[in-house]
């Protein structure tokens, strides 16, 4: 098997892995950088445990070959508190969004896929960014509050 | 076993690998589909030439009346481009529906069509704006419309491993004209359709001109209405015109029956419904147009 | 739930000081910030993977298996097969360990056996220094099968003529276990002594946990031939007991744990997470090294235990005032290939299905049957939805015929607290008539059947149903449960207990039971639990019961701490025990009250030279350099006390294509009394979306070949976050005289009752009555096409 360096950035800092043409991103994510956050719930891109977020977009991590992750940006769970917990996570905490917590930061990152393009989203906005993103535990409910909180509360911060 | 990963950053580059692995490297834009056969070894390659970082593929442009959908496209730009939305809200919200939002930001619409699923949403709004595929190869560039795509249930009439399709492009819809797009499924993120439907109707006066209908999956890929397409030719725009053209859509359609998506009877119950709604729908939008 | 009742909720629990109290929970950071360990992230130095192969044939006689081509595979460091594998039969499930005598636990499986009788079943497993090695190992293994008759449906493989699946069916063809028999009066006579008589047939689906993170474990053998497993159970110390009896060690040799989360569980892992700790072990004893196995989504489709479906005959006699009068259910249930929970799952959709009414003439026979289908087991609810969805459709049925409005009916005939009924412990309270109100007022019951104009293609309607539970599964299981609490040197208070957090909350809630018993405060209080070598026996979180058993064990040892403090205390205070208090970490001579006695440090102690409050770190400090330290101990057998629900829907049907959509679901549930209101409320949102699914599309169909058609989430059709209605749960306290602070079990109601709701309120908009579930397109569009036929 042959390997290859690729070359990213990961949550803000520059990257340098070998990676061989079939390793696809969760598995250099958990595996390779030991980054264990992004889960893995079915590896085939129908849960959204893996999401994360590239070049501003929420994809599913494990339907992304590695390197096609070269030179891009990418965000992982770990990335997401900026020396205080993000406003998602706190409305995820304070909200009553967390249950078992597998899903919890897949269903993080796309919602924050969601509010960095998108300040002030609607119900539907909301729903349609956290659809891919499977939820056994809560219902959706409260983790549907907790988006519109934390959207609030990046709006007030602005 | 996989050996490479290539990005190149042009159509020459990317076919120049194509056919210095003589057969053995396969095109992949989004991958979504064709990572997952790759791993279940229902497709083998040597090498993928990842076309996503080709510039002049991520683009949807209109020129002289047409509207062009590079390779690299994915379902969410698609979905929230202003030209598509604009004119041709159908294919639009045909993109918003497949699988989820992480699915749509990296699938591609040409993939969703080379990828030869019998069910593909995209491609059933495509082939009722006849859209035609550029592909290329070392051969030069070729034109193929869209029905011609399929070549089988789950085969494509693409060869990925010599050829390259750069773009799909289609006449954008004039006065009087409009599209439609409905979806039969089972809940409202990561399904496929147990049935779609797309219309185009192009009206005059109160009769239609003439209408497509398209229909999925009842055949290899999007299925026209034949019958129900002659019967509409100079039809008056009535309820009886879109009841008739809802039953003789039936005359083309030969769904199967699936455990998991709905029995051949049950499709053959809702097609007509789901015709009748997106012949309603193509006609209100072609009076607003 | 609304601001308005939230405010409520707190004027309400001023007594307490910590529970009745939505705090933030003790994961929840390390959740989000997705530092939360799971098993399928545990690594370990010299760790190897594991795959397993899988049988291709639902019924078949392993003639023949070589596996030197794998095991010389490189890479490839042990092959495990029937051949090299312990010979100790067992039950991958909890039963196992706690069957009470006369009865007895069904032992139907080894880790590998020479018959496979599902597609699914393991055939022989690898450990490998790579996943994708051990893949490719499983391809080298040659198996010749002898293919056997095999048999899907459970009626039909009660027949003579079916194969049979295993030996030793003593109680009928294809049974395991015994025939669940409960009666109550004479149901005969109370038929022939009612005016009206209504029998209906049901077919019941196979439902799917689902739970995020698949079946996982990682085991590791130490020289010395002591095991540790980490693992997703739910019940790491019966899991330890199932272990040692499949391994031949000492339960004290064995360490079960997680590590500490688990991506949920629904009851799909009561007992082994399917096979992965048995196989996980094994493989580390050959290998001597430690051996990792994750589950794929579609292994964990196939090849753990699903939702028993089958069929309910529910027969139900009134008086012409509608008072209910005799109840008759039979259940056969499709147990699949093994037993694992196969003999108790009837007995609760029997007891919990003939609970909710007062009824004088009951009675209840239900078959567990093999066939060669995945097995079936546990799953939130536990038979109880199994039964709910056809009493409660039968209920609306003679609702119908007496002219009566439904709700009025129901409200006329529940169970009341005190009076007989067919469980073997005392109806100790219910909320249920207030359940019911507040849920009627929710979905604004008045409208019912003032919706539709004639002609429209959608119509909608408002249906309802109620239920009952467990809080826990005494005395039908062993079930007792220990806690420790020690206080420590600076007033810190350290909690172990063996359940579980499978992600509903104990590691908060107990916690807020032990300091408000203690009268310390929340931050005071640290909690060890799920682990086998640290933490007292208890048999997991299951039967609604985690919060209810292992609370009153909290409480019980949180109290034996408390009296120890007290009474250390009156030395230094120089007052009988019985008149200090401990509040705020603070002991105090009660009669004063705390604001008003002195701290210890301040004036009065220096003018009065007589101390009235001493601080608990100031007696713990004292204590310690006086050689002694509090230690108390919780140990109890838990009462049970039933919960009590009523769900309210409101759908809109499309006549034309026979989609149903909710509209609106209020789920009103008796809790007795919220630890903490707003993981109940989760709870109640979580179940009542399961219970949605349940009604309307989820669904695993088998081939005519024995093949799961729907083992993924892209063809299992669980709701998305775009397919959920407005729900509104809704909480009812009744205080239940028995549960930890009056609480009861809440972690199952949420999808009891919720089919039926969704069931009738189809009929009231349709006209159609399904006693099908789910009620999916196809089978609402034919049903709604034969009645037009009509």
């Amino acid at each position: 098997m042959s390997f290859t360096t690729l070359k990213f950035t990961l949550n803000g800092e520059p990257i340098e892995i070998a990676v061989s043409p079939s390793d696809m991103l969760v598995d250099v994510l958990r595996d390779k950088l030991e980054l264990t956050g992004t889960k893995k719930g079915c590896g085939k891109g129908e849960c959204g445990a893996c999401t994360v977020i590239m070049n501003g977009k929420a994809v599913a991590s494990c339907l992304v070959p590695a390197l096609k992750a070269a030179d891009a940006e990418i965000e992982t769970i770990e990335g997401v508190a900026n020396g205080a917990a993000h406003p998602l996570q706190e409305t995820f905490m304070d909200l009553g969004a967390v249950q078992c917590g597998f899903c919890t930061p897949g269903m993080i990152m796309s919602s924050k896929a969601l509010l960095d393009d998108n300040p002030q989203p609607t119900k539907s906005e909301i729903r349609e960014a956290i659809a891919g993103n499977i939820c056994r535990c809560t219902g959706y409910v409260k983790i549907e509050e907790a988006v519109e909180a934390a959207a609030e509360k990046l709006r007030e911060q602005r | 076993m996989l050996q490479e990963y290539y990005l190149p950053h042009s159509v020459a580059d990317a076919l120049i690998l194509l056919k210095n692995n003589n057969g053995q490297a396969r095109i992949i834009a989004g991958g979504t589909d064709l990572v997952i056969d790759h791993q279940a070894e229902k497709i083998k390659a040597e090498a993928f030439v990842d076309i996503s970082n080709i510039e002049e593929l991520k683009k949807i442009e209109c020129a002289d009346g047409v509207i062009t959908i590079g390779a690299a496209v994915t379902h969410s730009e698609a979905a929230r481009s202003e030209l598509i939305q604009k004119h041709a809200p159908a294919l639009a919200m045909a993109a918003r529906s497949v699988g989820s939002l992480q699915i749509r930001n990296i699938a591609t619409v040409v993939g969703n069509v080379v990828n030869a699923q019998p069910a593909a949403d995209t491609a059933v709004v495509l082939a009722v704006l006849e859209a035609e595929a550029e592909v290329n190869s070392a051969a030069g560039v070729k034109y193929v419309p869209l029905y011609k795509m399929y070549a089988g249930v789950c085969k494509s009439a693409v060869d990925s491993t010599s050829q390259l399709v750069t773009r799909i492009r289609f006449i954008v819809p004039q006065r009087n004209q409009g599209t439609a797009f409905v979806r039969l499924c089972q809940r409202k993120a990561l399904a496929l359709p147990m049935l779609n439907v797309a219309a185009m109707v192009s009206l005059q006066g109160d009769r239609f001109a003439w209408a497509r209908l398209a229909m999925a999956p009842v055949g290899p890929g999007p299925v026209r209405a034949i019958e129900a397409e002659k019967m509409l030719r100079g039809a008056p725009l009535t309820d009886e015109t879109v009841e008739k053209a809802a039953q003789l859509a039936l005359e083309s359609a030969n769904p199967r029956s699936s455990m998991v998506r709905g029995s051949r009877e049950y499709r053959i119950g809702v097609l007509p419904v789901l015709v009748k709604r997106a012949l309603t729908a193509a006609v209100a939008r072609a009076h607003t147009n | 739930m609304s601001a308005v009742k939230r405010e409520e909720q707190v004027v309400e629990d001023s007594k307490y000081n910590v529970i009745g109290k939505s705090v933030r929970r003790r994961d929840a950071l390390a959740k989000v910030s997705g530092e939360a360990t799971f098993t399928t992230d545990v690594k370990l130095p010299g760790m190897l993977y594991a795959k397993v192969l899988r049988s291709p044939y639902p019924h078949a006689r392993i003639k023949r298996i070589d596996v030197s081509r794998a095991e010389r595979l490189p890479g490839v460091k042990a092959v495990a097969t029937h051949k090299n594998t312990s010979r100790e039969r067992f039950n991958t499930s909890a039963t196992m360990t706690f069957t009470v005598p006369h009865l007895q636990p069904v032992l139907d499986q080894y880790i590998f056996d020479d018959v496979v009788r599902y597609v699914g079943d393991e055939v022989a497993a690898v450990a490998a220094v790579s996943e994708e090695v051990a893949r490719q190992a499983l391809k080298l293994i040659e198996v010749e099968y002898e293919q056997l008759p095999a048999v899907y449906d459970p009626l039909e493989a009660m027949k003579e003529e079916a194969p049979d699946i295993h030996a030793g069916c003593h109680e009928g063809k294809n049974v395991p276990g015994e025939v669940v028999k409960i009666a109550l009066g004479d149901v005969e006579k109370g038929f022939a002594e009612s005016d009206l008589v209504i029998e209906e047939s049901f077919k019941l689906p196979v439902q799917k946990q689902a739970q995020m993170e698949t079946h996982a474990a990682v085991a590791q053998v130490t020289p010395e031939g002591t095991i540790t497993v980490w693992s997703t159970t739910q019940t790491p110390h019966p899991t330890r007991m199932i272990l040692s009896k499949v391994f031949n060690m000492p339960n004290s040799k064995i360490r079960v744990l997680n590590p500490p989360y688990v991506g949920g569980g629904f009851g799909v892992r009561i007992g082994c997470s399917a096979k992965a700790e048995p196989i996980a072990v094994a493989l580390a004893m050959m290998t001597k090294r430690p051996v990792k196995i994750v589950y794929s989504r579609e292994e964990d489709f196939t090849a753990s235990d699903t939702r028993h479906g089958g069929y309910a005959r529910v027969k139900l006699g009134v008086k012409k005032d509608g008072t209910f009068h005799a109840l008759d259910i039979k259940g056969v249930l499709n147990g699949g290939a093994y037993c694992s929970f196969s003999s108790e799952v009837p007995g609760v959709m029997g007891t919990m299905t003939l609970a909710i009414y007062r009824i004088p003439n009951e009675n209840f026979v239900g078959y567990p049957v093999y066939t060669n289908t995945t097995p079936c087991g546990a799953m939130r609810g536990f038979g109880n939805p199994q039964g709910n969805f056809p009493l409660e459709s039968v209920v609306d049925m003679a609702a119908e015929q007496l002219g009566m409005d439904p709700l009025q009916l129901r409200l006329k005939n529940i169970m009341k607290a005190g009076e007989p009924w067919c469980l073997p412990y005392p109806c100790s309270s219910t909320g249920l008539a207030e359940c019911i109100e507040k849920g009627a007022e929710s979905i604004g019951w008045e409208r019912r059947g003032k919706f539709n104009k004639p002609g429209a293609t959608k119509v909608r309607g408002i249906g309802m149903g109620v239920g009952t539970h467990v809080s826990n599964s005494w005395p039908f299981c062993v079930d007792y449960d220990n806690a420790y609490i020690t206080i420590e040197q600076d007033g810190s208070v350290q909690l172990a207990t063996g359940v579980p957090d499978i992600g509903t909350g104990t590691s908060t809630s107990l916690p807020q039971i032990a300091a408000e018993v203690l009268g310390v405060e929340l931050d005071k209080v640290n909690i060890t639990f799920g682990d086998t070598a640290n933490t007292p026996f208890d048999i997991g979180s299951h039967a609604s019961r985690t919060l209810y058993a292992a609370g009153t064990a909290v409480i019980a040892a949180a109290k034996d701490a408390r009296k120890q403090v007290l009474e250390y205390a009156s030395e230094l205070l120089d007052t009988p025990a019985e008149r200090l208090a401990l509040k705020n970490s603070t002991v105090f001579v009660a009669a004063l009250g705390l604001t008003d006695s002195c701290s210890g440090s301040g004036v009065c102690q220096a003018g009065s030279g007589k101390r009235t409050s001493v601080t608990l770190q100031e007696v713990a400090a004292h204590a310690h350099l006086h050689n002694k330290q509090f230690i108390g101990v919780g140990r109890i057998v838990p009462p049970n006390s039933p919960p009590w629900e009523a769900h309210f829907a409101e759908v809109e049907v499309d006549l034309s294509t026979g989609q149903v959509r909710v509209i609106k679901l209020a789920a009103a549930h008796d809790v007795g009394k919220a630890i903490h209101p707003m993981i109940v409320e989760g709870q109640i949102e979580g179940g009542v979306l399961q219970g949605i699914g349940y009604a309307l599309s989820e669904e695993i169909k088998y081939n005519d070949k024995g093949k799961q058609q729907n083992y993924s989430f892209h063809n299992y059709f669980l709701p998305t976050a775009e397919d959920v209605p407005e729900i509104d749960a809704i909480i009812v306290e009744s205080n239940d005289p028995q549960g930890p602070f009056g609480a009861k079990g809440i972690g199952e109601t949420g999808l009891v009752p919720t089919a039926p709701a969704i069931a009738n309120a189809v009929y009231d908009a349709t006209g159609v009555r399904f006693t099908e579930i789910p009620m999916t397109e196809e089978r609402v569009f034919f049903g709604l096409q034969n009645k037009r036929k009509c």
